[in-house]
């Protein structure tokens, strides 16, 4: 357990409270919900094992499932989400770079590869999260909304956060 | 062994990928919201006091209006607990002279308990509201939930100091209504979109209303009392079978601020439950 990990896991910690207390009550135009709680799986260190980044994204998405009173929808969509993660990594990283050490970051990857990174994956999330809440209700054109508005408001948040983090670390 | 124990180490984040999917849908399809666990939602007690606290901070923020609606409820009791004071003197005069029964028995059938909404939410498909009252203050699954100015929901899940209640705004939720001073009902429920608005179904087609008359529950599923104000008509279309009007109604309750709510229970529910299962067999 080095500083990292701890640091990591109060970070995990902290938009798992702010998703419940927060950000779960924003609703903008009735169907954009920033789903920021993702930043800690799109943060995990490209090197990590699959097994962990599953098992990490599984606990997550079950914590914020919890909060949420939506037992196994983000659960699932989170596993889902760490199963595409390795797919997404070898799609976008240029071969030849070593980018195994690193955590995806602004700084570390750069604003053009980073901002492709996290919205593909943001986009993923809600494509799964709001496909597996429909399972139980259907409404095609509502779908394709909310699935557009989160991305775009979780993305938003997430290049905040990481702008944020970013600046922090210049500092200290 | 050797061959299978290989095999594991080989393939052993697929094996968690499979485990955890598996979870996930068991959770996610374990059925009838009535029946859900205690520990996976927000009846969890490490969820619910995460709740208390935030609501201890947050709960202060709408009060100004709360106060208002409150300031305006209390003048319009006020005023007809006058009315109703004059009349009830008006009454006793007569009563002397042909015994009068003065209150209506059916009314003193329903308890209430006044609970906080900790957490609550619109944004879901399928919402659901907890309160910060369970079972030592009397509250069980079935009660019904009202605000000060209309319905809320229904309880589900219940541990000793905290109960979740599944909103009006979830598509799984029916609640019997009928429009005011007719006997016709219909069953409103939630199409998932705009949390002012619910969608009253099955209104037969012979029922005499205009958009802006008042809907109220019916009484019949004993849960809600009789007459509860869930709001009002905002605009109306034939179903699909043509015999029925489905309409859309703007709900009263204000679903973004509610603050405190009366947990209501009828004494009579279990009563009434028993004799109509009887008369079903």
């Amino acid at each position: 357990m080095n500083i990292t990990t701890v640091r990591e896991i109060g970070l995990a910690l902290l938009l798992v409270l702010l998703q419940a207390i927060l950000f779960n009550q924003i609703h903008l135009f009735g169907v954009a919900i920033p789903l920021v709680f993702i930043y800690v799986i799109l943060r995990l260190p490209v090197a990590l094992s699959t097994a962990w980044v599953l098992t990490i994204s599984f606990f997550l998405g079950l914590v914020v499932d919890i909060f949420s009173n939506t037992p196994g929808m983000n659960a699932l969509a989170c596993t889902l989400l760490a199963f595409v993660r390795r797919p997404v990594f070898t799609l976008y990283l240029p071969h030849g770079n070593d980018y195994a050490s690193e955590m995806p970051s602004l700084k570390e990857f750069g604003m053009w590869l980073y901002v492709r990174y996290a919205l593909t994956m943001t986009f993923l999330y809600c494509l799964f999260l709001y496909v597996i809440e429909s399972l139980t209700f259907f409404d095609p054109l509502f779908l394709i909304l909310r699935i557009l508005g989160s991305t775009l408001l979780t993305f938003v948040f997430i290049l905040c956060i990481d702008s944020f983090g970013q600046r922090r670390e210049k500092r200290l | 062994m050797r061959n299978l124990i290989d095999f594991i180490l080989k393939h052993h984040a697929w094996l968690f990928f499979i485990v955890y999917v598996v979870v996930s849908c068991a959770l996610l399809f374990q059925g009838n919201p009535y029946q859900r666990s205690v520990y996976f939602g927000s009846s969890n007690r490490v969820v619910a006091k995460v709740y208390e606290v935030s609501d201890a901070v947050t709960g202060y923020f709408g009060l100004r209006k709360v106060n208002e609606t409150l300031l305006s409820r209390n003048g319009e009791l006020e005023a007809e607990n006058m009315m109703l004071r004059r009349q009830l003197q008006r009454y006793s005069y007569a009563a002397v002279a042909d015994s009068l029964a003065l209150t209506d028995p059916l009314l003193r059938n329903y308890d209430f308990v006044v609970a906080r909404v900790i957490n609550n939410s619109v944004s879901h498909v399928d919402n659901y509201i907890t309160l910060d009252k369970g079972s030592a203050d009397g509250i069980t699954p079935e009660m019904a939930v009202v605000a000060s100015n209309g319905i809320v929901g229904i309880v589900n899940v219940v541990n000793e100091h905290n109960a979740v209640a599944i909103s009006v705004l979830n598509t799984k939720l029916h609640v019997s209504c009928k429009v005011k001073g007719t006997d016709c009902f219909g069953s409103l429920t939630w199409d998932g979109r705009n949390p002012q608005y619910a969608i009253l179904e099955e209104m037969p087609r012979h029922v005499d209303f205009q958009p802006g008359d008042t809907i109220v529950t019916s009484g019949f599923s004993a849960v809600f009392p009789d007459g509860i104000m869930v709001g009002t008509i905002h605009d109306y279309a034939k179903q699909k079978d043509d015999n029925f009007y489905a309409m859309r109604v703007k709900l009263s309750t204000d679903f973004g601020q509610l603050g405190a709510v009366r947990v209501v229970s009828n004494r009579n529910q279990e009563m009434q439950q028993k004799l109509e299962q009887e008369a079903r067999q």
